[in-house]
């Protein structure tokens, strides 16, 4: 089975270790490597994206090294890609273009 | 713990021994260029601010002449600069190091400045070459850590790895310094529990809120993050600098170095964290580092960089097994082994300590086999600082 990890045990993301497709069960490993859970991706996510373990509903945070990472700018479902499409920092807004070249 | 340096006679050791033509400003670069280029060890930088750049660049260009791994220094001017040779030159002088300066109005233009340079620099180029390396202890040593071309690997393996491997640097005695407070914010908490004390903390959260400030401006849209870091999966400032943050370890922050037109503020001896209040644009981010005294930087990327730095020998360390199995020729250090599951954060950091004892002790990085000399400086504008209400 293919892996994403979770880099602490506050998180509501994993990041995916191999390029995981849609509709694929997924184990969700710690840093220790040991296996946490399994989640059915709702997309396919890249090498390197997130996906959500558990349900996010807009306006919540969304956490990633125990640290909040921005929060969902719409409701992400367990296993949706969590990327600059349903996520908004906090702090600082990237310029529009980002958003046009990944939708 | 030891490695084998050049010893300067303001006690400070290099890890290179670099004969720097350093043209004050872009007008006197070509002349700079050619009287390196046939001199042997020489290369020459400039800085792109124009003849009138401001107190920072100043401070910039000093410090980087002082540098450890800068063994003699000729400066060119063309003599109606605001900020001359000679005036740097003095500066830089008091480190002992051999420094001279020329003119090239006052020696009658460009054929009377070349001969007289490449003059100086042969000297000064058979005079260096006669000094030997020493031992010494790792204390002695100040490592800048940097990271860009980021993708989520370098917040998973690249940057922790390299955090592993400052830990050990610093338990060993030796000094390490970050310089790019944009990738911070977002990661004030994590930064300031780790602050030595309450005026550390302060600074800290200062540093990070006058970065904020100056890439916020309501009405001006600028770019923080680079599309790679966007295609590579990093979502927001806050997961890239949470991510970041992992290249500086565990240990204690010691201190913030200033870095503003006032003074551009050196590591000082002993061993420990400091932060510097820089940039996070690479090559400029090494050029402060290297200002403050580094003598080598550790570069993390994920997408891959192909560059060097002039004054700093740089290790390139990839977390992403793709780019180190693409770009061979140019990352050092393959930290993807971690992604993959083969080696552990702390094996990898290792590996990373035993490279810099090589490097500092003379082996080549790949960056330098290519004869990368990157250089370039960076400079807050003052108005937009008084503007702001930025103050030191």
């Amino acid at each position: 089975m293919k892996r994403a990890i979770m880099m602490n045990s506050r998180d509501n993301v994993a990041t995916a270790l191999e390029n995981l497709d849609a509709g694929a069960l997924t184990s969700v490993i710690l840093p220790s490597q040991e296996v946490l859970k399994e989640v059915l991706t709702m997309q396919a996510i890249p090498f390197g994206h997130k996906l959500a373990i558990t349900g996010i509903k807009k306006g919540n945070k969304v956490i990633k090294y125990g640290e909040i990472i921005g929060n969902a700018s719409q409701n992400i479902a367990p296993g949706d890609n969590v990327h600059v499409h349903n996520v908004k920092s906090n702090r600082m807004q990237m310029p529009e273009i980002w958003y046009r070249e990944e939708g | 713990m030891k490695f084998n340096g050049y010893e300067r006679p303001d006690g400070s050791v290099g890890v290179r021994n670099i004969l720097l033509v350093l043209a004050v400003a872009d007008c006197s670069e070509p002349v700079a260029r050619m009287i390196a280029e046939e001199i042997y060890g020489a290369f020459a930088i400039t800085q792109h601010y124009g003849c009138i750049p401001g107190q920072m660049v100043a401070n910039t260009l000093i410090g980087v002449g002082e540098n450890p791994n800068v063994a003699a220094v000729l400066l060119v001017g063309m003599g109606c600069e605001g900020m001359p040779a000679h005036a740097l030159g003095k500066t830089i002088k008091r480190s002992g190091k051999p420094v001279e300066w020329i003119s090239i109005q006052e020696l009658g233009g460009t054929h009377n400045a070349l001969t007289k340079g490449k003059q100086i620099l042969k000297g000064m180029s058979e005079k260096i070459s006669r000094l030997k390396r020493k031992e010494f202890d790792i204390s002695k040593l100040i490592i800048g850590v940097k990271c860009g071309g980021s993708d989520t690997t370098s917040g998973l393996a690249g940057n922790p790895a390299v955090g592993a491997f400052v830990d050990m640097l610093i338990d060993a005695g030796g000094a390490a310094i970050m310089s790019e407070p944009i990738e911070a914010v977002g990661a004030e908490e994590p930064l300031a529990k780790r602050a030595l004390n309450e005026e550390v903390k302060k600074q800290i959260y200062k540093m990070i809120g006058d970065e904020e400030k100056r890439w916020s401006v309501p009405g001006a849209q600028m770019e923080f993050m680079c599309k790679g870091n966007v295609d590579g999966g990093l979502t927001t400032i806050e997961e890239k600098s949470l991510g970041a943050i992992h290249k500086s370890g565990s240990r204690p922050i010691v201190g913030v170095l200033e870095n503003s037109d006032r003074l551009l503020e050196k590591v000082p001896e002993g061993a420990g964290f400091y932060l510097q209040d820089g940039t996070h644009m690479e090559p400029m981010a090494m050029s402060f580092m290297a200002a403050a005294g580094a003598q080598m930087v550790i570069f993390v990327t994920g997408c891959g960089g192909t560059f060097g730095h002039a004054i700093v020998p740089m290790i390139k360390v990839t977390g992403n097994p793709e780019t180190y199995s693409k770009m061979p020729g140019d990352m050092d250090i393959n930290a993807g082994t971690i992604i993959t599951g083969e080696e552990s954060i702390d094996s990898v950091g290792r590996r990373i300590f035993d490279e810099v004892i090589e490097v500092a002790s003379g082996k080549a990085t790949l960056g330098e086999t290519l004869g990368y000399h990157n250089f370039s400086v960076y400079r807050r504008d003052p108005r937009l600082e008084a503007l702001l209400k930025i103050s030191k």
